[in-house]
């Protein structure tokens, strides 16, 4: 058997298929990708080697500031606002007798419905003339406000609606996560806080968070990773307008490839490569503490 | 008596009708917060009936009869059937061919015997860091040099390749949990390492192949970003693709695109409705052994 499992052919059959894949259509590209963001490249001509130029470049747009900001914005809106909205449900569905199945799948639905249609769904919904604004005008509202085009304040309107329908869409998958960890916390540990005299908040608190803590770091860095890949439903939404103000990293970056711009979308891509890479480490060095036996 | 059972019993006498005040509180939380999420729903399933004239004379009110006439202009002038024909092939093949490579890598990782079996895990791991975009541009030359862009293949390998490192990743995990004894017992009775694969450990691991392949099913179905860059055909539009530039903001047929959107939502509602518990605890199950 030991001489079996070593066999080097066998490890070649089964490893060969996906590392090729993966080494080709992922990582090979990769490092084009890097070469490409340090090149002048414009679609038709062959990409010519300029140094630092495009990231250069980057620094005095202002529509890549604004992507920028808003990536970040939303990063961090989707990071807090998962993690606390996911907890207050996954600990509510915890904590009720009667139906928690029932409700536990309709909030994880739109977690595997198309982004891209709920996505136009909210675009209808927050439209000017149609869904919520027809109620507050049959409510006596005079002007109700424009959703999903309002272009004030440093952090506009449409991409507060975007982040809140995005926490809408995706709640449900860290509470899965969760209630799943809360769930595997053995009741004799419970019952013992109950003797001690905890109250359920205090257990809550000293009992169950600190030992769904590894399952936050997971959680927040699928998360993260997902809000700086974040494209589907921006792009139905308002296609990062008005006049640019709700771009992020992904749709710039699509935008400029739209514009055969592709050694100046590469430098996009790198960037939020290299973010995607830090926040995750970030994470995890912050967040994982001790892992506590149960 | 235990302590808890007193305690119980205790609690039981004193706060009863608290307790049940806050259930109650609870309860009807619960109640508002899934109204948020069928009310949506059921609004653009309501809308997608009306004529256009009624969607403002009559927003909320329940259509005058019920037609089919925006659904079968959406399916047929917004290209929705054969975008929908498309995605189809391109997810279930996507789902055999990564279901099949990935276990593959999974089992080599899990139990062959040599020294880059962590290097190799973690080499696939990262890819679920990587951003897609950030290898777009480079796969696009690639493939309009190779004749792949506008054609389903060019779509299927990004999307095999990128459902990879999840399918390795929960497959792995199910592969090491299965006991050595069996497939020393196996080797014993002469069976060879791929029907040891093929034959025991790939139907023991059930629930693991589900879970993955629902979770590629699903990513890839609702995929767009590729799907725009790679496709520019019609004719080769998956699903999102075709519902996006059907509808949008400036186009004025509203009641056909709320129809069209019914169409895009309606199967994935009801496989999920279908199989819910099941999705829901595998997916659990994954998330956990993860």
């Amino acid at each position: 058997m030991e001489k079996m499992l070593r066999n080097k052919k066998a490890l070649l059959v089964f490893m060969l298929p996906a590392f090729l894949l993966f080494t080709l259509v992922l990582f090979i590209p990769i490092i084009q990708s890097v070469y490409y963001s340090l090149c002048d490249y414009k679609g038709m001509t062959k990409p010519v080697f300029i140094g630092f130029d495009n990231y250069k470049n980057l620094l005095h747009d202002k529509t890549f500031g604004i992507a920028l900001k808003n990536s970040m914005f939303f990063l961090v809106f989707s990071c807090v606002s998962q993690l606390l909205v996911g907890l207050i449900y996954a600990a509510i569905l915890t904590n009720i007798k009667k139906g928690r199945n029932l409700f536990k799948n309709i909030i994880y639905l739109p977690c595997v419905l198309s982004s891209a249609a709920l996505g136009l769904l909210w675009l209808f919904i927050f439209g000017p003339k149609l869904g919520i604004n027809q109620l507050l005008m049959k409510w006596g509202v005079e002007n109700p406000p424009l959703w999903l085009m309002s272009t004030k304040g440093t952090i506009p309107l449409p991409m507060w609606m975007i982040a809140f329908v995005s926490l809408w869409q995706f709640v449900g998958q860290s509470m899965m996560l969760y209630m799943a960890q809360i769930s595997g916390i053995s009741k004799s540990l419970m019952e013992a806080s109950y003797i001690d005299g905890c109250t359920k908040p205090m257990t809550f608190r000293y009992i169950t968070l600190p030992l769904i803590k590894p399952m936050v770091a997971t959680a927040m860095s699928l998360n993260a990773i997902g809000s700086l890949k974040f494209f589907d439903l921006i792009w139905n939404m308002t296609t990062g307008g008005p006049n640019h103000k709700t771009e992020v990293l992904a749709t710039h970056l699509y935008q400029q490839f739209k514009y055969f711009k592709y050694g100046y979308a590469s430098a996009i891509g790198v960037v939020l490569l290299i973010l995607c890479l830090l926040v995750t480490l970030f994470i995890n060095k912050v967040v994982k503490t001790e892992q506590y036996e149960m | 008596m235990s302590y808890s059972k007193v305690y119980k019993a205790e609690s039981d006498l004193t706060s009863k009708k608290k307790i049940s005040g806050i259930q109650i509180a609870l309860y009807v939380f619960l109640i508002l917060i899934c109204l948020t999420y069928i009310l949506p729903l059921l609004w653009v399933l309501n809308v997608s009936f009306k004529t256009n004239k009624e969607i403002f004379t009559a927003p909320f009110a329940l259509p005058e009869k019920i037609s089919f006439e925006n659904y079968s202009i959406a399916w047929t002038a917004g290209k929705l059937g054969i975008s929908t024909l498309n995605s189809f092939i391109i997810c279930i093949v996507t789902l055999v061919l990564s279901s099949l490579i990935g276990s593959m890598a999974a089992f080599a990782i899990a139990r062959l015997r040599w020294k880059g079996a962590k290097l190799a895990m973690t080499y696939f791991l990262t890819g679920m860091m990587i951003p897609v975009h950030c290898v777009l541009i480079p796969l696009f030359t690639r493939f309009s040099k190779l004749g792949l862009s506008n054609s389903l293949l060019g779509l299927i390998l990004p999307y095999l390749t990128c459902s990879l490192p999840i399918t390795i990743f929960i497959m792995t995990g199910f592969f090491k949990g299965l006991p050595n004894e069996l497939i020393e017992c196996a080797c014993m009775e002469g069976a060879n390492i791929f029907q040891i694969f093929f034959k025991i450990c790939l139907p023991l691991s059930k629930t693991g192949l589900f879970v993955t392949g629902l979770m590629t099913f699903v990513g890839n179905w609702n995929e767009l970003l590729m799907a725009m860059v790679f496709i520019s055909d019609d004719a080769k539009k998956t699903l999102p693709v075709a519902l996006s530039k059907f509808v949008g903001p400036h186009a004025t047929n509203y009641s056909q695109m709320f129809a069209a959107i019914v169409i895009a939502l309606i199967p994935t509602i009801v496989v999920y409705c279908a199989f819910s518990n099941k999705i829901v605890d595998g997916l659990t199950a994954g998330a956990v052994k993860g």
